[in-house]
Parts: C-alpha cells; structure tokens; sequence
C-alpha cells in the first residue's frame, strides 16, 4: 500500500496522469462542440477507432506521420460528414445513427485488418507522432509539454473556450443547439452550423485515437476500450463547459493512472472497481448527486 | 429492401474490388447456410439470443425508450442465472430451469429499472445513464466472476450437471448433426409470438405505443405514464437475460466472460430493421445470423469479417433509405 502511495504522490505520477488525459480531453471536446451544435455524437468511440486504424494504415504505407495525419483526419471528416447528413439533413435519431456508426466502425476496421494485414488482432509496429524536442528539457514538465497532442489538448482547453463563448462562431453554434429556431429567424444557417459541429468533433476524437496508437506504436482491435465513452461522461461532468471537461478528464486520467499504479505495484485492490469509477460519477452526477448539470437546451433535437 | 438491395450491391462491389467473383462468395453461403444441416442450425442457434434481445429491445422502444444497455442487462441477467442454475443444481430440471431463468429476468430487469427510475424522477434521458450502465455492469461482473465465482484460471463460471442441458436439435432431427441449436429456439419464438401479443393486442400495449407515440396526449388520456415507462423498461430488459438460456442451458452449461460479443448492440440493428415489429424480429434476426454464419463459410475466400461490415452497411442503409423514402412521399404530399 505504501509503494502504491508514494507512485501516485510522485511528479512521474503527475506526468501520467495528463498525458493520460490527452485522449479523454479530445475525445470529449469534440463531442462537446457537436452537442453544442444540438447534434448528440455517441459515436466518439467509433471516431477515434477509425483514427486509430487509419493513422496505423497510412503510417505503415506512407512512413511519413503528416502524411499519415493529413489522410486519417480525411476519412475521419468524410464519414463525418455522412453522420452529418443522416442526422442533420435527413433528421434521422442521432443515437440510432451513433449506434450504427460504431458498429460499422468496428466492422470495417476489423475487415481492413484481416484483409491488409492477414491478422484479426494488431498492425505491424508503426513509429508514432514526433514529440516536440526541444520543449524536453523544460525541468519537470517537459515530458508533458513535448509531447505534441498533449500540449495540444491543454491548449485546446482554452482555444475552445474562446471559440465558443467569444466569438460569433461560438455563439452561432451555441445558437443551433440552444433554440435553433430563434437562430434560424435571426438569419443564421442552422444546419451548417451543426455540421461544423460534427466535423469538428470527429476531428479532435480523431487527435485522439491518434494518440493512443502513437502511444501503443501499433493499432490493435479494441484499444479504444470504452475511452469515447468515458469522453462522453467527461463532457456531462464538465457540464459542457471547457474548463471542467478538462478537469473531469484529469480526474478520469487519474483513476487510470491509479489503475496502472495498483496493477504494477500488485496491491490486493480490485482494479474493475476503479474502471467502473468514471460511469458511476457520471450516473450520479445526472441524477443529481453531485450538483446540477444541464445540457444545451435543443440537444438532440433534429432540426 | 431498398436498403438490403443497396447492401447487397455495395457488397458485390466490394468483393470485386478485393479481386473475388461475388457469385463464389454467395454460393459459399448459400451452400453452407441452407443446403448443410451443420450450417443451418448454427444459422438458427446463433439467431435464438438476436430474438431474445430484440424482442425485449422492442418493448423499450415501442414506448419511445431509448434502451442502449442491453448489452449490461443481458450479462446481468446471464450470470444470475448461472449462479442460480448450479446453486439450485439436484432439484427437478423443470423447477431449477424456471427459477433460473426467474433470476435471470429480474437481475436484468432491475438493471434497467435503475435507468428508468432515473428519467422517471429525474427526468434525465436513458440514453447517457444505460450506456455508464453497460460498462458498471461488466466491470462489477467481471469483478465478481475473477475475485469470486470464476474456476480458477478461467473466465467462466462451474458447469451446472451435464443432465440439466436443454435438449439439442440433432436429438430429434439428424439433419442437425453437430450443430449446437436446442430447444430454446422454439422457446425464442414463442417469446416473439407472446411479445407481438403484448404489443399489439393488450390494453397494456396499447398504453405502451401511445406513450411511445406521445407522452403528453397520453397523460391527458389518463394513462399512467411513468407507470408504462417502468413496467416496459423493467420487462424489455429482464427478457434480454434470455439468451442467456440458450448459452447457459442450451450451449455450454455456464457463464463466461465475454460471451455476448457486443449482441446487445446489434440486437438494437435487428430490431430497427424489423421496425420493432417481433414477428419482423424472428426474419431479421436469421438474416442477421445468417450474415453471422455465413462469414465463417466464406472465410476462405474473403475475410469473415467482411460480414461484420455488411451488418453495419444495412443499418446505416436502413436508417438513410427510411428516411428518404418518407421525404420523397412528403414532397409528393401523399403522406
């Protein structure tokens, strides 16, 4: 008990926890600006599965990581963009479709993997996005600050912040998600803005899985492993707000690290107990437990 | 149809782009799915929990409940009704059977009772609540079989006796010969049959699709509300621990870790594609079984999770040709 102590009160425990939190915090920002937009993306797990995928593919046939980039944001704004026009312009159910697209996700990659690699389980060793060198000898946080995402995530936090609430971008899309009708009558084109909503949001879980699968240095079925949805519970403890998404996500990351910690350390402590931490938060957060938490007031609603 | 038949077509396509005859492909199918015994039964084993689970599926969502948890509901339920089952073990078959799968059904239906207490109360969605449920629901699961239940070194739980196994297809029809499709097939039909009664022909169902309908409208009517939401939660998701029969007494005699595979999720497909209606569910659920199978036999040639993607094409076809279809009428103002 006292390792397990003395590892999480340490700067290396620290370190874990927010680059840990890189994936959680891209992941649910995406999927905040979509709902802001009114458009509810469940199918952020699937998003940064499909990432995950094609960031390994293109890396493994391209060898160059913004090549790699570049083609895997692509896809993943091209089966945005499909998301976008079943749930926006044909109105269908958003979680029906979220539903769908997560397990076509799923299947695709699963099918891709067998057919390009011969393998039902994992890539080929990929090497992962380049760390920023010279931000490696900033003492102590430099191991935060090089790596390129993470760094990308806390500025995020507040770029998305301003985005939203300070400029008229923000409050277009505010505008969709809260009363697009009003907004409609003001002049401002409703759908659009829920597109750019959608396709921002597979953009930054996009970011995500491309983490993970720089991280793991190889794609392998399954490595999401429910982390779009915790991004989801992210987002509804942050109440929908940057700054506290940012601070669910480190309490998320936290709980993994511990995971981690205690699995190393072999301490006699359920380790699924502290998985089923972040889901329990979230329920009793929207019952109500634990303050009060209010979504935009037109999401989900098709319009 | 329109969206099977584009499935279809996107399918050819693809196999030809991989260098395949398509027509190889579908006679392998079709000679693997319907002209084997083997085949078919698998077809029809591996369709039993797909009715199960969307039946129950149907219930929630004829009353406009958005129930994403099966997939906890049904593992809830599945491992309750081991435990009970080898608990119960040297009563008579009949009694331990049906206590079981008693258990079973409330272990699941309580799972979703605690979501639809939830928007009931507190008037949050059951979308968001029976997803966190999923993952509390496997991780204390899989919590109690590793710290608990589970033989050692293994994820499953003890085997009930070898004479509490439901009866196999092959007992009573040869031509099933080493296809592991039981008794509970008949039992996953008869489940459909009694679902599309409820739904259909009852007082209760008939609440049940006006609050689906039109929650408002329906108070006014004087009808109990949050009472029909409750009691329909509770129900669709205690009957999805019945494919646990077909696992646990049908198949291998114990819970494992692990088995549903993600059948809740594409048991939410098979429903939609059936348009919740339970006799549509048994044909959706072959279909979806079929596809299932039916990668297996085609393996050979192309990958067999080519199906995998075929599954998720239809639902996404479905959801777009419905969709389409009804704006074309509405231009047309015929609807």
């Amino acid at each position: 008990m006292t390792e397990v102590l003395s590892a999480v009160f340490s700067v290396a425990f620290l370190t874990q926890v927010f680059r840990l939190m890189t994936p959680y915090y891209l992941g649910a920002s995406g999927a905040n600006f979509s709902e802001r937009a009114g458009v509810i993306n469940i199918s952020i797990e699937g998003f940064m599965n499909l990432a995950a995928f094609s960031f390994a593919v293109f890396m493994i046939f391209t060898g160059s990581p913004a090549t790699a980039l570049a083609l895997s944001l692509l896809s993943n704004l091209l089966f945005a963009l499909l998301f976008a026009s079943l749930t926006v312009s044909l109105k269908i159910n958003q979680i029906v479709t979220g539903v769908g697209f997560n397990l076509l996700i799923a299947g695709l990659t699963k099918f891709l993997m067998v057919l390009l690699f011969s393998s039902s389980s994992n890539t080929p060793r990929i090497e992962g996005l380049p760390d920023i060198p010279f931000l490696k000898s900033v003492p102590l946080i430099g191991e935060v600050l090089s790596d390129t995402l993470t760094l990308f995530s806390i500025l995020l936090v507040f770029v998305s912040g301003y985005l939203l609430f300070r400029t008229r971008f923000g409050l277009r899309l505010r505008s969709a998600g809260e009363n697009p009708w009003a907004a409609e009558t003001l002049g401002i084109k409703v759908r659009a803005y829920k597109y750019y909503g959608v396709l921002i949001s597979s953009v930054l879980s996009a970011l995500g899985g491309i983490w993970l699968v720089s991280e793991q240095h190889n794609y392998s079925d399954g490595m999401i492993a429910g982390r779009g949805y915790i991004a989801l519970a992210a987002m509804i403890i942050g109440k929908w707000k940057p700054l506290n998404i940012f601070y669910a996500c480190i309490l998320f990351a936290g709980f993994e690290a511990l995971e981690i910690a205690l699995q190393i350390s072999g301490a006699d402590i359920p380790t699924q107990l502290i998985q089923m931490l972040p889901y329990l938060i979230t329920i009793f957060v929207l019952v109500g437990f634990i303050g009060k938490t209010r979504p935009p007031a037109a999401d989900g609603v098709p319009y | 149809m329109l969206s099977l038949a584009f499935t279809f077509a996107l399918l050819v396509t693809l196999i030809t782009v991989i260098g395949k005859d398509p027509f190889d492909v579908f006679l392998l199918i079709y000679s693997d799915v319907f002209a084997s015994g083997y085949g078919a039964g698998q077809t029809l084993f591996k369709a039993t929990p797909l009715i199960f689970i969307s039946c129950g599926l149907a219930i929630c969502f004829h009353a406009s409940i958005f129930n994403i948890g099966a997939e906890g509901q049904l593992n809830a339920g599945s491992f309750v009704m081991a435990l009970t089952a080898v608990s119960l073990e040297g009563l008579p078959f009949a009694l331990q059977l049906l206590l079981s799968v008693l258990a079973g059904f409330l272990a699941a239906g309580l799972t979703g009772l605690i979501p639809a207490l939830i928007k009931v109360k507190k008037g949050v969605s059951e979308v968001i609540t029976t997803i966190m449920m999923n993952f509390v629901i496997l991780a204390l699961v899989n919590y109690l079989m590793v710290d608990f239940f589970a033989v050692k070194s293994t994820l499953r739980t003890v085997s009930i006796q070898e004479s509490s196994l439901l009866t196999k297809a092959s007992a009573v029809f040869p031509f099933f010969e080493g296809s592991s499709l039981n008794i509970s097939f008949v039992l996953a039909i008869l489940t459909a049959l009694a679902v599309y009664v409820i739904i259909y022909k009852t007082t209760f169902g008939y609440k049940l699709r006006a609050v689906g309908f039109n929650e408002t409208a329906s108070k006014y009517l004087g009808i109990n509300v949050n009472k029909v939401l409750l009691v329909s939660f509770f129900a669709g998701a205690g009957i999805t621990a019945l494919a646990g029969v077909n696992f646990i007494f049908g198949y291998k005699g114990y819970y494992e870790l692990g088995f549903s595979n993600n059948i809740g999720f594409t048991a939410i497909a098979v429903s939609l594609l059936a348009r919740n209606n339970p006799i549509g569910i048994i044909f959706s659920s072959l279909l979806f079984a079929a596809l299932d199978y039916g990668g297996l036999a085609v393996n050979q040639v192309v990958p067999k999770e080519v199906m995998l993607l075929v599954q998720g094409l239809i639902i996404i076809s479905i959801l777009a040709s419905d969709s389409l279809v009804k704006n074309f009428y509405r231009k047309k103002g015929a609807v």
